[in-house]
């Protein structure tokens, strides 16, 4: 198995005022290519902290995380970028799609950053998250249900290898949260590494792995 | 997609909003446009006209050089005259080529409408070159030669007799038509001298003298010499080379104020334009962390802003050019109102490279303007902008 994601004593640290907060201390664990993994946790357990990490949207205070072998650790912001590009994809709990844009050009923003033509591969994807018919509606014309799915659709544009979500149905009812747990199976048995920090334990429970925290660790 | 027509998109998301803006970016240049087609206009007019003259000093009576210069261009009554004798002493003067006189009058029908007859003699030929008459000059008692407007309004025809408008009882025999000048002297109904002085009551007077110059280099030392005549202190010598220098200075210095209000409104527009960029900048915060996180660089997020600044500037300047080539006729009607001075042709003359260098003016100013709102959005943390509200 090759390793995608490695966390060697990963500890982030903000300062509030006078008071320092430890939202990661000491987390270490490995993930395999093709792994499906929920972290979970109470709120302020440092879920959102360890995804934004895993996203490259940020720096460890120290510890180091290897991406593909390679380490975030004092990398430039253009460096986090072009990772953030090339290895993983995020789908948000609010879906973060652009109002003024159709669901292709939606589909189709991270592609402009990288400047590739994704026409076609778009194409393709929308047809995988059955919202072809769909691709020249705007946001405010779709249901909840619909937009995550153009929002994990757009998330993929760039053929990330990691797949992260931050409570991706925690803004849906229960048969739209099912649908979306559904294309999650349906990537993750196409080989893409799937990383969800969630509530939702039927969500959590239907992962491969937990990766449980409290207070900023790992529970054993 | 582009990220020209996504920042048109961003534009057009609040649209009133952006309206307004633009409205001020359109106010400042067409302020700016006017101006400087109003200034390039103003000074052909005046260059046209004083070359129509065909004089190079133009001799009056005592009194304002302008007032009478404007009397001389474009025609009038006026309130005071030169003796005949004085012609004498300006041809003799040494240096001078040429001087016709001409005695003008202005006469006014019941809706206003202006007749003005000159008199005049051979010697005009000599000044006026570039005219072409279809038929003579007045020479003989009763002949009228007729500007080209006068000649259409008057449907006249060469060697047939006309009642003169506002001399009743008179006649002329229409013995020649001018080509038409573009200038005033279309208008003008011309007669021998001597029927004019007769017919106005003014014989032994001229209103003035056009005087032309063996060498225009020896413009100072032959005005010196006509000031220093026998006449020289009942005349007003005014060199039209001269009198143009003054009036374009008394044009630029109210230019030069119009123009630093017009760079003032210019700048406040483009503060307006930074100030409305930098709400939508904080609006959208979440959505600019959205695209940092979906590989948007910081230097995606500065170009996506300041080209959305660059847009409202320059779509406002185009706006603002067009509105001030439409309103070009009604500020002409207006300023021919406002100037004591102003000459036939064209006030506002809207060349290209003034339209081209307002279009620059406005793109330069939505990229300053653009630099404040594309740079702070460009630095916001994509963690922090994901959690905003």
């Amino acid at each position: 198995m090759q390793t995608l994601v490695s966390a060697q004593e990963l500890t982030k640290v903000y300062n509030r005022g006078v008071e320092e907060v430890r939202a990661l201390d000491g987390v270490t664990f490995d993930l395999q290519k093709g792994d499906f993994v929920a972290i979970t946790g109470a709120s302020g357990a440092g879920k959102t902290t360890l995804l934004h990490l895993l996203g490259c949207m940020d720096i460890p205070t120290s510890g180091e995380l290897l991406m593909n072998g390679q380490s975030t650790r004092g990398l430039s912001d253009s460096a986090l970028t072009r990772m953030r590009r090339e290895q993983v994809g995020f789908v948000f709990q609010h879906f973060g799609l652009l109002p003024t844009l159709t669901v292709m050009e939606n589909m189709t923003l991270p592609a402009l950053f990288s400047k590739r033509d994704a026409k076609e591969s778009a194409k393709e994807l929308l047809e995988k998250v059955g919202m072809t018919h769909r691709r020249n509606h705007r946001p405010n014309q779709l249901s909840g249900g619909e937009m995550q799915r153009v929002a994990i659709a757009r998330a993929l544009i760039n053929c990330p290898q990691i797949l992260l979500a931050d409570e991706p149905t925690g803004n849906l009812d229960s048969v739209n949260g099912e649908a979306i747990l559904q294309l999650f199976h349906q990537l993750n048995r196409d080989g893409l590494t799937i990383i969800v920090v969630t509530h939702n334990p039927t969500l959590a429970n239907a992962t491969q792995r937990q990766l449980v925290l409290r207070d900023g660790r790992l529970v054993p | 997609m582009t990220f020209t027509k996504f920042a048109f998109q961003n534009m057009l998301r609040r649209k009133l909003r952006t309206f307004v803006t633009m409205a001020g970016v359109a106010v400042a240049v067409a302020a700016l446009f006017s101006l400087l087609a109003f200034q390039r206009g103003y000074q052909n007019g005046m260059r046209d006209e004083l070359d129509r003259l065909g004089a190079h000093v133009l001799v009056v009576p005592k009194g304002c050089p302008y007032d009478a210069a404007s009397m001389a261009l474009h025609g009038a009554s006026w309130p005071c005259y030169l003796k005949m004798g004085y012609l004498e002493q300006v041809r003799k003067t040494q240096g001078v080529s040429v001087a016709a006189p001409v005695f003008m009058n202005a006469l006014y029908g019941a809706n206003g409408e202006q007749t003005v007859y000159l008199g005049i003699n051979d010697d005009i030929r000599a000044v006026k070159r570039a005219w072409k008459i279809e038929g003579a000059l007045p020479a003989q008692t009763g002949d009228i030669m007729l500007g080209a407007t006068a000649a259409k309004n008057l449907h006249a025809q060469r060697g047939r007799e006309y009642s003169l408008p506002g001399l009743e009882g008179v006649k002329g025999r229409v013995c020649g038509v001018l080509a038409p000048t573009q200038g005033a002297d279309d208008n003008f109904f011309y007669m021998p001298l001597a029927d004019a002085q007769r017919l106005f009551k003014r014989q032994g007077q001229l209103t003035h003298i056009l005087v032309r110059l063996q060498d225009p280099n020896s413009m100072d030392d032959v005005v010196g010499a006509l000031r220093g005549c026998e006449a020289g202190m009942e005349m007003n010598i005014v060199p039209l080379t001269h009198l143009f220098r003054t009036i374009q200075g008394m044009v630029n210095s109210t230019r030069l104020l119009l123009g630093c209000i017009a760079l003032v409104a210019l700048l406040v527009a483009g503060a307006g334009v930074s100030n409305t960029v930098l709400m939508a900048v904080t609006e959208r915060t979440r959505e600019i962390g959205v695209m940092r996180a979906t590989g948007a660089s910081m230097s995606d997020i500065f170009r996506l802003i300041w080209l959305e600044t660059a847009l409202i500037c320059v779509i406002g300047g185009v706006i603002g050019v067009v509105v001030a080539l439409a309103g070009a006729q009604s500020l002409e009607g207006w300023l021919r109102n406002q100037l004591p001075f102003s000459p036939t042709g064209a006030l506002i003359h809207p060349e290209l490279s003034v339209m081209f260098a307002c279009l620059v003016g406005a793109a330069a100013l939505g990229s300053v303007a653009g630099l404040l709102p594309a740079w702070r959005a460009s630095r916001l943390s994509p963690i922090e902008a994901i959690r905003a509200t």
